[in-house]
């Protein structure tokens, strides 16, 4: 691997080519807000922007997000010039009255001192609950878990993760993968007792034979063995419990 | 026709065609462009083919018949030629058939009330070629288009078709790309970026497979030179395309096309049949050993689609989302391989840089900008439709010289050039040259080449606000300052249209514009603020009109005017009362009428049926 | 409306088995059913084997995709930049009035569904209103009504 000097604000950090602004600003202890960016999910990333940073590199400057532009060498990068916080508080004023719920853009919006938006809540904000919209979920589900029950439905602001004709999902497996990755905890999993019910379809749980506790939904079960060949009977234990 | 397999068959075949066509035969060209056809071609051309049964003519034997692609003057359709006199029919309709068979086909007399008459010189002219709108045009890219059949590949060959493709196969890809390089041509369907350096970092990555793309999904509101493209020339797309794929070293062409354009769809489709018929597709290309075919793909409706990234995906068959990632997809396009992307006048002009060499083409157009580019000359002007014309023709000359000047007398205001991403440039810049950089420095963008031309009562405003909406239903949705940030601007706008706006409002619109131009992922949100920046730059007096004195000056939101019957001018004759649908005017017979403004739902109808201009806007 | 399942696989039998075909069969789907019926993109998901969520995402996305049933006539109001600057905002408003109906939804007796789309390249005959595949040039708000009364 190629390791390569990057400046990020003035401080030349040492990272491999190809790796991602943010990750080496992270590395760095840097901070750079960042939310659609998922790093088990290698499509993910470049929507919701407010990881936006200056890029400098061979006399020119362009604004990037800093979550899937890759480091090169030479390549200077400013996280809080006046003109990306200036961006960046446009974004997440837009992002406040979006999801005026959402307390992680609340608290991510305060870390730059904004704590107020220009703009008015929306008619559709209570319907949209706290997801903006930027994919983490749908792509969770094709690229990691591999069955592919949701995707980004409609464009321009109806955009919204969702099941073909808004019915309980035929491929969904239930695993929950798509709210555990979810940046703003948009996305309603209640489990109670051995049920477990998310996007409108209702799981029966598998009971540790150890614990007694309901861990893993039977549909996810049923996935595995049938794609991985893994013998049923593992999943009788939990993983604490195996 | 049988499959041509070397050059000198190509030859050979063009020879034998051409000498088979009779030189002096009286001929009728009718336009089937989709303009005229909307006006009744269709009835035209029927009526001809009884009339000459009639007379005891017979088509292409005693007189040729003739339809062709759009000759671009469609604000006057049904178009008909008359050769060899070259006489130009306007509005004919199928009861005018008779007498021109009659008199000028056979008497070669001109029917006066048929051809054209200047609008503001009076001048009645009767030959197609010294109307002023095609008299200031050089063709190039329109080269055939109004001339030959489009579903004749017969007809192409005959005019050099095919040529350029026959010289680029015998010489090595890198002249070509060279070539191209040289000829200064630019991507004619946005930015502007140069065709032949785009090709070359095709050719530059590694790779086994590489694809040629044509953009056929003509987006920009105002512009329909490719549909024009495509519907009267199609074959000129396909031979640019193979020469592209032969440069580049690609076998596959993928041309994506309007699924609103149904006979684009239908002639390519034709063309390509034909196409593969004579051997200028498949395997072994005029015996020169390369292999090369084109599939075509409709577009689902999506402007966004227009992006390079998020056409490609949709080519894939996936919902066409521009990609977020920093690659180029010259690099990494179609399935990840290295794709060429270039529209539709783009590729048509490719055949004709190698037929003729690249400095004959760069003797066209600026310095920076070179060869012709196709307008489509749209709005509040006399004469609207496609015209082509040398890089760096002023917006004065456009609009006066070739557009007839602005329509009904009204004074110039601005032409907006660029479609959504473009802006508004007014009348003060009217001497700009029409190119590239010219526009980009003055705010706007030379996009797919639409010039609307809008005068005093056009509002800048609303002018905005159409914009800005139009680009909330294309936003694909993906990014933040798009998906959230357009649809604020939009009500903002709207606000300001309905005298709600706030002296801070404008502020706010300039932050959310940085927010867009500089935070957007694709093209078309960092570009989505031209259409507010550019207003804003020339008419702010027009914002802050609205905004300060609840006025617009324009006389078109609806929540800033009255209508009003100017009892002078009116007759009383009834009809705007009849036809009112809030039924709020009210008179005597033969009294002028007056509009209850309470009531007035300000749909504009009575203006519209007033036969006196009598109903005026304040 | 039943849908015919020969006929959908009929269509989709047009096309290579490949999920670059996907939207040409959703298309054909559109023109044949006057929008894309649930058993058709559930057949085409088996066929293709392409997931149903992406099939569906396609048609939520696609404008010229409809999933649900349109009227029997379209009619598009242009509302490209030459004909809105020639008011065809107020011949959208007129239809819209007269035919009861909102923009991009059909009449209660499903004869009509009414879209405003972009611009259909005919700018030089602005304000154009398509109907099916007849295109109005010159449409004027005093006019349109008459004109839509002829469909039945």
């Amino acid at each position: 691997m190629e390791k390569i000097a990057v400046t990020i604000n003035g401080r030349i950090c040492e990272g491999i080519r190809d790796q991602s602004v943010l990750s080496l600003a992270m590395e760095n202890g840097i901070y750079i807000p960042a939310l659609c960016y998922h790093p088990e999910v290698a499509s993910s990333g470049g929507s919701c922007r407010v990881c936006l940073v200056e890029a400098h590199q061979g006399g020119s400057m362009r604004i990037v997000t800093s979550c899937n532009y890759p480091v090169r060498e030479g390549l200077e990068i400013k996280t809080d010039t006046e003109l990306v916080k200036k961006i960046r508080k446009g974004i997440l004023e837009l992002l406040m009255a979006r999801v005026p719920d959402s307390d992680v853009i609340r608290e991510m919006a305060a870390k730059d001192g904004i704590t107020e938006t220009r703009f008015f809540k929306d008619e559709e904000a209570d319907s949209r609950g706290k997801c903006i919209a930027c994919s983490v979920c749908t792509l969770v589900c094709e690229e990691v878990v591999g069955v592919c029950a949701i995707s980004m439905l409609n464009r321009s602001r109806e955009k919204s993760p969702g099941t073909p004709y808004h019915k309980a999902s035929n491929a969904c497996i239930g695993c929950g993968a798509c709210a555990y990755a979810c940046p703003t905890g948009a996305i309603s999993m209640v489990d109670t007792g051995d049920k477990r019910i998310i996007w409108d379809k209702e799981f029966r749980m598998v009971k540790c034979s150890v614990c007694g506790a309901p861990y893993i939904p039977e549909a996810q079960v049923d996935w595995i063995v049938k794609t991985t060949g893994k013998d049923r009977s593992f999943f009788d234990k939990c993983p604490s419990h195996r | 026709m049988s499959t041509i397999k070397s050059f000198d068959q190509l030859e050979k075949t063009r020879e034998k065609l051409r000498a088979a066509v009779k030189k002096d035969l009286p001929s009728v060209l009718i336009c089937f462009g989709t303009g005229c056809q909307a006006n009744g071609a269709r009835d035209v051309a029927k009526a001809f083919e009884e009339e000459i049964g009639k007379q005891g003519l017979s088509v292409n034997v005693t007189i040729g018949l003739k339809t062709t692609g759009c000759h671009g003057y469609c604000e006057n359709g049904p178009l008909v030629v008359v050769r060899p006199q070259d006489i130009l029919y306007l509005r004919v309709k199928p009861k005018d058939v008779v007498e021109i068979v009659e008199k000028t086909i056979k008497g070669g007399e001109v029917i006066d009330r048929l051809i054209y008459k200047d609008v503001n010189t009076k001048e009645a002219i009767a030959q197609y070629h010294s109307i002023p709108f095609y008299s200031y045009q050089k063709r190039i890219a329109l080269r055939n288009i109004g001339n030959i059949d489009p579903t004749s590949i017969e007809d192409y060959i005959i005019q050099d078709g095919y040529k350029g493709l026959a010289k680029a196969l015998a010489m090595e890809p890198e002249a070509i790309i060279k070539e191209v390089e040289a000829s200064g041509l630019r991507g004619r369907g946005g930015g502007g970026f140069p065709a032949g350096r785009k090709w070359r970092s095709c050719v530059a990555v590694k790779s086994d497979v590489r694809y040629v793309i044509c953009n056929g999904d003509e987006g920009d509101p105002g512009a329909f030179m490719d549909r024009s493209i495509m519907e009267g020339d199609p074959h000129s797309v396909i031979e640019g395309m193979i020469i592209g794929g032969y440069a580049v070293g690609a076998h596959q062409g993928y041309i994506y096309v309007r699924d609103e354009y149904p006979l684009a769809v239908k002639n390519l489709q034709s063309a390509l049949v034909a196409a593969r018929e004579m051997g200028f597709l498949g395997k072994n290309i005029l015996g020169s050993k390369f292999d090369f075919d084109i599939k075509i793909s409709r577009g689902g409706g999506a402007f966004v689609c227009g992006e390079s990234s998020a056409l490609m995906r949709s080519l894939e068959g996936k919902v066409g989302e521009p990609r977020a990632k920093y690659i180029r997809s010259v690099e990494k396009g179609l399935y990840d391989k290295p794709s060429v992307l270039n529209n539709v006048e783009t590729w048509n002009n490719v055949p004709m840089i190698i037929m003729n060499g690249s400095s004959w083409y760069a003797g066209f157009g600026t310095e920076k900008s070179k060869g012709t580019k196709v307008f489509s000359l749209v709005g509040k002007v006399n004469n609207t439709g496609l015209v082509e014309v040398p890089m760096g023709i002023t917006i004065r000359d456009l609009v006066e010289k070739i557009g007839g000047g602005v329509l009904g007398g009204k004074a110039f205001k601005a032409v907006q050039t660029g479609g959504p991403s473009g802006g508004c440039i007014p009348k003060d810049l009217a001497d700009l040259p029409i190119d590239f950089d010219s526009l980009t420095k003055a705010g706007s963008m030379m996009g797919s080449g639409g010039i609307i031309v809008m005068d005093e009562n056009t509002c800048m405003v609303d002018v905005a606000k159409y914009f800005i909406g139009f680009l909330v239903e294309e936003s694909c949705g993906k990014c933040t300052p798009c998906r959230d940030g357009l649809p604020r601007m939009h009500g903002i706008l709207n606000d300001i249209t309905e005298g709600k706006g706030k002296e801070s409002d404008i502020d706010t619109l300039m932050e959310l514009c940085d927010v867009l131009s500089y935070g957007a992922l694709c093209g078309l949100g960092t570009s989505a603020a031209n259409p507010v920046l550019s207003t804003l730059r020339y008419f702010k007096d027009e914002y802050i009109a609205h905004i300060r004195d609840k006025k617009c000056p324009a006389g078109v939101c609806k929540a800033l005017i009255t209508y009003r019957i100017d009892p002078k001018a009116c007759t009383g004759c009834m009809l705007c009362a009849k036809k009112c649908p809030s039924e709020c005017i009210t008179g005597e017979k033969k009294q002028p009428h007056v509009i209850d403004e309470s009531k007035c739902i300000r749909c504009g109808v009575c203006k519209d049926v007033c036969n006196f201009n009598a109903v005026n806007i304040i | 409306m039943a849908v015919d399942n020969k006929k959908i696989d009929e269509i989709i039998s047009r096309y290579e088995k490949t999920e670059e075909s996907l939207l040409a069969i959703l298309q054909d789907f559109q023109r044949e059913f006057r929008y894309v019926p649930e058993e058709g993109m559930k057949r085409l998901g088996e066929v293709l084997n392409v997931s149903e969520s992406k099939i569906y995402a396609m048609g939520t996305f696609y404008k010229a995709l409809s999933l649900e049933p349109r009227g029997k006539h379209t009619v598009k109001v242009c509302m490209g930049t030459a004909c809105h600057l020639k008011g065809s905002g107020q011949i959208l408003e007129t239809i819209e009035r007269d035919f009861k109906v909102k923009r991009n939804h059909t009449t209660k007796d499903m004869l009509f569904t009414l879209e405003s789309v972009n611009c259909v390249g005919a700018c030089a005959m602005a304000p154009v209103v398509v109907v099916d595949e007849d295109y109005s040039g010159h449409a004027r708000p005093s006019k349109i009504t008459d004109l839509l009364k002829k469909y039945k």
